[in-house]
């Protein structure tokens, strides 16, 4: 089993410095924006843990760069560090994607026979599950069933680590509010 | 004249005859006219149970002879049969055969002798059917008889225990001959020497197809063990809503964890510098409460000291007394505020330090 804590700091760590790096540029935040903020950050830096290079922590790069990039559409500040850091961490591009959802759609349109024996229904039952988690999990969508259970596999453990840490942050700052 | 010496020499004959029978009747029948028991099966029961009794009634010549001649070839057969019944002659013989096979058949479960009953039936056909042919001694033809029967019968046998066996255990593992290689999907043979379940197919895609599912099923293993709650369920299906809910949840926490710290936290500032710089195991432990409650003094100090220096001075003030390090010109610090920020949170530092050891 890998090492919970050392997950869990390292991942503090970027995390914390990606809040710096954040922050230095914008001043005031509403709520929202911090909220956002602060998850961009955590999954940034969620996904830059442990180097493996994982099919989920490249969606998320590139996810969180288009997210960023329409930020700054929208805003007008000047160009990011944050958004440096992405694209020093990305690595691949997703040129496949909008090719293998237009197949995904041809594919459903001409399946039509649908068998009612027990095996079929389990064999259903299974598929529509995996969609499910597919789309669940990022750059789910390009990966097949073996490739699929590795990733979930990775992406629980991260999870789990970052809900650990953010909730003793919470818990601390919490503590200190109530305190005086 | 003529007639009474050949009445008499049949009417001896016809004595002798049936003597001579009797005493071939008894070890085994065998008849001496193939034809006369073909032509015996081909008469109706009825006619044959007549025809039993004829050696009994007096008659002509003629009808003596004849029923002589019948009855040498009956009485062999019809040895058993006691009344009238129309029962169909019994052989000894055959009784014993039959016996020696269910001897064979007891050896295997009961559809094995289902089945090899009828085929003891049709060798015992056969091999009555032979029998008239064979102008041997009895025990020479019976033996060989027995041999050719037996024979047959392991081979049908053989047969039809692969054929239970199939049925029987489909998990137990067999090994697979080179030579078998080659056979179709269909092919169920005794002897298979690679990891090839019994009554699966052993083609190469099939194989592949089977190792890459029982690796999703292993991977699969791992996940029912990661996530809580999942170890008592059985089934793909369950298992992935298991998973699928368990994502969703962790997914959703971190949400809610980030619109926390948001609304706690004011200014998204943390102390990293000394994280950063130390490296060990306790990292966690001694660093959170120092950073954390930096965040809150300037909260405190601020409306006291220098209110038009807030904003720089919350995200960077800090930085510099902690770190000694060197920013901007324009950013303010006086030893004043390092001090003040310093002792105010002193006493609560180690409480929340106590905390937080037991949390992480």
């Amino acid at each position: 089993m890998r090492n919970l804590s050392s997950l869990k700091k390292e991942f503090l760590r970027k995390w914390i410095k990606g809040l710096r790096k954040y922050n230095s540029q914008k001043k005031n935040m509403n709520l929202l924006e911090r909220k956002k903020a602060i998850k961009l950050s955590a999954d940034l830096a969620m996904a830059s843990t442990k180097d493996k290079t994982t099919l989920w922590r490249k969606a998320l790069f590139a996810n969180t760069s288009t997210k960023i990039d329409d930020e700054q559409d929208m805003s007008t500040t000047s160009s990011t560090p944050q958004k440096k850091v992405i694209r020093k961490n990305s690595t691949n591009s997703y040129p496949l994607r909008k090719r293998i959802t237009g197949r995904r759609k041809i594919l459903r349109r001409n399946h039509t026979k649908e068998r009612v024996e027990a095996s079929f229904i389990a064999m259903r039952l299974v598929k529509k599950r995996t969609r499910k988690l597919k789309s669940l999990l990022p750059g789910g969508k390009f990966m097949d069933d073996s490739c699929l259970v590795d990733e979930t596999l990775d992406y629980i453990e991260s999870l789990k680590a970052q809900v650990e840490v953010m909730r003793c942050l919470v818990t601390s700052s919490e503590l200190f509010i109530n305190q005086p | 004249m003529e007639q009474q010496p050949t009445g008499t020499i049949h009417a001896l004959d016809s004595v002798q005859f049936n003597e001579e029978i009797q005493g071939i009747m008894i070890p085994a029948p065998a008849p001496e006219n193939a034809s006369s028991f073909t032509a015996l099966l081909e008469l109706p029961p009825t006619q044959a149970v007549e025809l039993l009794h004829l050696p009994d009634c007096d008659g002509t010549d003629s009808g003596r002879l004849s029923c002589c001649h019948v009855s040498v070839n009956q009485k062999p057969y019809l040895q058993n049969s006691s009344n009238g019944n129309l029962t169909f002659p019994t052989n000894a013989a055959l009784i014993e055969r039959a016996a020696k096979f269910s001897v064979f058949a007891g050896e295997n479960t009961s559809p094995g002798e289902v089945r090899l009953f009828p085929a003891v039936s049709g060798l015992n056909l056969e091999s009555v059917k032979n029998e008239p042919q064979e102008t041997d001694s009895n025990p020479c033809s019976t033996q060989e008889c027995v041999s050719d029967p037996a024979v047959e019968n392991k081979n049908q046998r053989n047969v039809k225990r692969k054929e239970r066996e199939k049925k029987a255990k489909p998990s137990s593992k067999k090994s697979k001959s080179v030579a078998d290689e080659t056979s179709g999907d269909g092919e169920k043979l005794p002897y298979v020497h690679v990891r090839v379940r019994r009554g699966q197919a052993t083609d190469s895609h099939s194989l592949a197809e089977r190792a890459r599912r029982e690796k999703i099923n292993a991977r699969m293993k791992l996940l029912q063990e990661l996530v809580p709650g999942c170890d008592k369920i059985s089934g793909t299906a369950l298992v992935l809503d298991e998973i699928i809910n368990h994502v969703q949840t962790l997914q959703r926490q971190v949400e809610i964890l980030s619109m926390k710290l948001a609304a706690v936290n004011p200014r998204i500032d943390f102390n990293l510098d000394r994280l950063l710089a130390s490296d060990g195991s306790s990292l966690m432990d001694s660093n959170l409460p120092s950073m954390v409650t930096p965040l809150m003094w300037p909260e405190i100090p601020l409306n006291i000291n220098r209110p038009h220096y807030q904003q720089q001075w919350q995200l960077d003030a800090f930085h510099q007394p902690l770190w000694g390090r060197e920013e901007d010109n324009h950013h303010f610090m006086t030893p004043e505020n390092s001090l003040l920020s310093y002792d105010s949170p002193a006493n609560s530092a180690s409480l929340h330090s106590n905390q937080l050891k037991m949390e992480l």
